[in-house]
């Protein structure tokens, strides 16, 4: 794999990031929360175990946005800026295999990410004997968000300055989960306009709550292993459609 | 003097007579837009110049005549307005085409967290040198190039001209036959631009080619065997260099001591006095005989006569104020 | 070295922390608790679950641990007057299956407000959020028993029992609930259940049986002292011995108690009793 150009910029990307102290810092902080979620569930009258799960569940979510912003954002845009792209470029590579490789790379390091923090959780779950595969499933998810938000940021990130690329990453998440209630408020519109600008702003953004089933795992509400392997299509595809976008937008650039 | 192994072991293929043009542009124009509402600023007008395989082509020009931006359309980073650009026969914008090509842009900027071997072992994946030759290849350029004991160090720690000297290796790792430099002598000190000249002659003498930028003329007069000179976006002049230099002798120096340099006013101009000396420049052959019998005749003695000979400089300077006058 | 300016520096250091420290602490007297409690004015959990951004059940954790804290604070006087909003609208809207907040909240209510109403409405609606949790009915049916609301009570220990999965043991409350209440039929069918269920301990049957043996008593004394009257209708005496009223046609048999015992009768006040060594269950 990584004799293709794909791999070895995918290899290059991940090393680079590796190296990078911010990373470390976030591991750092992802594991400290996970580890202060036991002290927090001290304070609580009954299920400790419950606190503890939502809290991890959701430095998992948490830290993997922001690497996806801290990280992300940069990766392109860097390159660009460096002119580090340009020796890269002039070799018999496709443009659109240097973009996958920066992909793929950051997606391993998510990937490490979110191995670390679940096998921190649920060491931390069974000194409460609540450690099982329960929480797996909303974890898998989780992991497809992450790899959506980076495809987000990668996308940015081929055209906008890390400032406002990490703008309109954050918001992209933010209002990947609002959009469940457009669709509320486009019932409640009176106008056709109105309706057909909440319809729309629907399509255009990923509908992140779809990945989110933390609560059904915490409180151990059986999912449909359908609905579980279509929240994770439909995230991948999303992924698919950013990142080939983010393809285009790099394939028509002039590199002055 | 640097040998690359690479170029002294392989023979000079055979060229076919059909063969393409190593580099082509053809009737290239492109322009840049600095903001929305302004108008675009034309870099590059009409420029077509064609590099021959197995020369060593310079394109030359002052600063701002568009040389960089000419190289970034045959690598296929930037795309013309107009025109068409190719690498041995194949459109710029083919990866393919830059199987066999090696790039060294100007002030480059490596991966800074990467040690030279490391940028030197990812620069052969991405060319597609076989996995058993990486490491062998990377080993002989990084002495080729002068970095051996210092291929540890993270290349953010590395000079100016360590870094330079890294991207030479880098171009040269596919063991390209077209070799583009961008001004691959900015920011060595004169042994390394001596290194660098002999690196070049190198690929000239195993039969590659070699196209590179500079603003500095001197070290083109030195190498190459074919120049383009850029002026404005427009190819200004373009020849071998034998031929454009006509090689007279234009006037001759002449450093004169043990008597009175008046007594030569009708032969010669004095351009410098020292104590003891005095240079002049005489332009004719028989100004020069017979000046060379006055001092004789005056019991003064010639230290030396150096010819001079037209620079590119001076074509170059001419073509300058030509333009300026028209 | 010191040079002026590093005098100087060091002067507006120590000045600057001086002026925090002491405005700080001005400040903090002058705020009172209750001013500061804004918290109390979230708004309603289900437009918290939108501002929430996918995390509503960390912020349901975090209302709730807030709440406990607040709520153990003796020294703020007003502090239950948005008890209810808080647990119902808030926080368990944000996490409707979340259940500490359920039982602590309605805990709470009867505790400190003596408000049953709002607790069972508490209870009631964690009980259609969860309806596997047969705690919530079963706390439920315990805090109107002791607010005197047998039949309620009743009604949630049947609740309670038909959950799937619940305890065997809670069918006791159930069974004695019903008793309580009067209602025979229900209590022996339920005892009797109890008897006869394998998977009861020995402790559980024998219990069962002491309850049904009592009940049973009072069903037939119940039946017999009915009989008697119908004989006193009929004949205009009293019958001579429980055994007249089988010959009379009244009863199939003389019932006796489930020892075998037979009942006391006294001819002059046509009353039975149980059988003198029998001690009735103190109800």
């Amino acid at each position: 794999m990584t004799n293709s150009p794909t791999g070895a910029i995918a290899l290059n990307t991940f090393r680079e990031a590796v190296r990078d102290r911010v990373l470390y810092l976030l591991m750092f902080f992802a594991l400290a929360w996970i580890s202060s979620a036991r002290v927090v569930a001290l304070m609580t009258v009954g299920s400790e175990a419950k606190i503890v799960k939502d809290l991890g569940l959701a430095a998992i979510e948490l830290v993997g946005v922001l690497i996806a912003v801290l990280i992300g954002v940069g990766l392109v845009f860097k390159e660009i800026e460096k002119r580090t792209v340009h020796v890269l470029l002039a070799r018999p590579i496709h443009r659109w295999q240097f973009l996958l490789g920066k992909y793929l790379g950051l997606a391993a390091v998510v990937s490490l990410n979110t191995l670390v923090m679940t096998a921190c959780l649920h060491l931390l779950l069974a000194t409460h004997g609540e450690a099982d595969f329960s929480l797996l499933p909303a974890i898998g998810l989780l992991w497809i968000e992450q790899l959506v938000m980076i495809s987000v940021a990668l996308l940015f990130s081929s055209f906008s300055s890390p400032i406002l690329s990490s703008v309109f990453t954050l918001s992209v998440f933010v209002m990947g989960h609002l959009s469940w209630s457009l669709r509320l408020l486009e019932r409640r519109m009176t106008t056709t306009a109105g309706r057909l600008l909440c319809e729309t702003l629907y399509w255009l953004l990923p509908n992140l709550e779809r990945l989110n089933l933390k609560a059904e795992a915490v409180h151990r509400v059986p999912i449909p292993s359908v609905q579980i392997v279509l929240a994770a299509a439909y995230g991948i595809a999303w992924s698919v459609l950013l990142v080939a976008l983010a393809a285009a937008v790099f394939s028509r650039r002039d590199f002055t | 003097m640097i040998e690359t192994p690479l170029s002294a072991a392989t023979a000079p293929p055979a060229r076919s007579a059909s063969a393409h043009a190593a580099l082509r542009l053809h009737g290239i124009r492109k322009s840049f837009r600095s903001h929305l509402w302004l108008r675009p600023r034309v870099v590059l007008d009409g420029l077509s110049l064609s590099v021959t395989a197995g020369t060593i082509h310079g394109l030359l020009g002052p600063n701002g005549a568009g040389k960089t931006t000419a190289l970034r359309i045959l690598l296929g980073l930037l795309r013309p307005d107009a025109g068409t650009a190719e690498i041995a026969g194949r459109p710029s914008t083919d990866p393919e085409a830059r199987r066999s090509l090696g790039f060294l842009p100007e002030n480059p900027y490596f991966y800074d967290y990467l040690t030279a071997r490391e940028f030197l072992d990812l620069s052969a994946r991405l060319a597609g040198v076989p996995p058993r030759d990486r490491r062998e290849r990377t080993g002989q350029l990084i002495s080729a190039v002068g970095m051996e004991g210092r291929d540890d160090i993270p290349l953010r720690r590395c000079s100016k001209g360590m870094v330079q000297r890294v991207g030479m290796a880098q171009a040269l790792i596919g063991d390209p036959e077209v070799l583009v430099l961008d001004e691959p002598m900015s920011g060595l000190d004169p042994v390394g631009r001596r290194e660098f000249r002999d690196l070049i002659l190198a690929r000239r003498r195993a039969g590659r080619t070699v196209f590179f930028s500079s603003h500095i003329l001197q070290d083109a007069e030195m190498i190459c065997d074919r120049v383009s000179i850029l002026e404005g976006g427009r190819l200004a002049v373009e020849g071998d260099l034998a031929s454009l230099l006509s090689g007279e002798v234009r006037f001759w120096e002449v450093t004169v001591t043990g008597c009175d340099p008046a007594a030569l006013r009708e032969e010669w101009e004095p351009i410098a006095t020292v104590p003891g000396e005095t240079v002049g420049r005489v332009r004719r052959q028989e100004d020069l005989d017979r000046l060379l019998r006055k001092v004789s005749a005056m019991g003064g003695s010639v230290r030396a006569v150096v010819p001079c000979r037209e620079t590119l400089e001076d074509l170059f300077l001419r073509q300058i104020s030509r333009k300026g006058d028209a | 070295m010191r040079t002026l300016g590093t005098r100087v520096w060091g002067v507006c250091l120590v000045v600057a922390v001086a002026m925090i420290a002491v405005t700080s602490a001005k400040l903090d007297r002058g705020e009172s608790r209750t001013d500061s409690w804004d918290l109390l004015y979230l708004p309603n959990g289900r437009y918290l679950a939108v501002a929430s951004l996918g995390q509503r059940q960390v912020l349901a954790d975090f209302i709730y641990l807030w709440a406990i804290q607040y709520y153990g604070h003796y020294d703020i006087s007003n502090r239950y007057e948005h008890l209810d909003r808080i647990f119902r609208e808030v926080i368990t809207e944000l996490d409707p299956r979340y259940f500490d907040p359920y039982w602590i909240g309605a805990l709470i209510m009867t505790t400190e407000t003596k408000d049953l109403e709002r607790a069972l409405a508490l209870l009631d609606k964690g009980f259609v959020a969860n309806p596997d949790q047969w705690l919530l009915p079963y706390l439920a049916g315990w805090e109107c028993y002791h607010a005197r609301r047998l039949d309620l009570a009743a009604g949630y220990f049947e609740k309670a029992i038909r959950v799937p999965g619940a305890p065997a043991v809670i069918r006791r409350a159930y069974a004695a609930m019903y008793e309580k209440k009067g209602d025979r039929a229900v209590s022996i069918a339920a005892w009797a259940a109890i008897e006869s269920d394998p998977s009861v301990d020995e402790r559980g049957h024998q219990i069962a049986r002491r309850h049904l043996d009592s009940l049973r008593v009072e069903q037939d004394i119940e039946t017999l002292q009915q009989a008697i009257a119908r004989y006193a209708a009929k004949h205009g005496a009293n019958p001579g011995s429980l055994e007249a009223l089988v010959r009379d046609g009244a009863l199939p048999s003389v019932p006796v108690d489930s020892d075998g015992r037979p009942y006391g009768y006294d001819r002059r006040t046509g009353k039975v009793a149980p059988a003198s060594t029998h001690v009735l269950e103190a109800r």
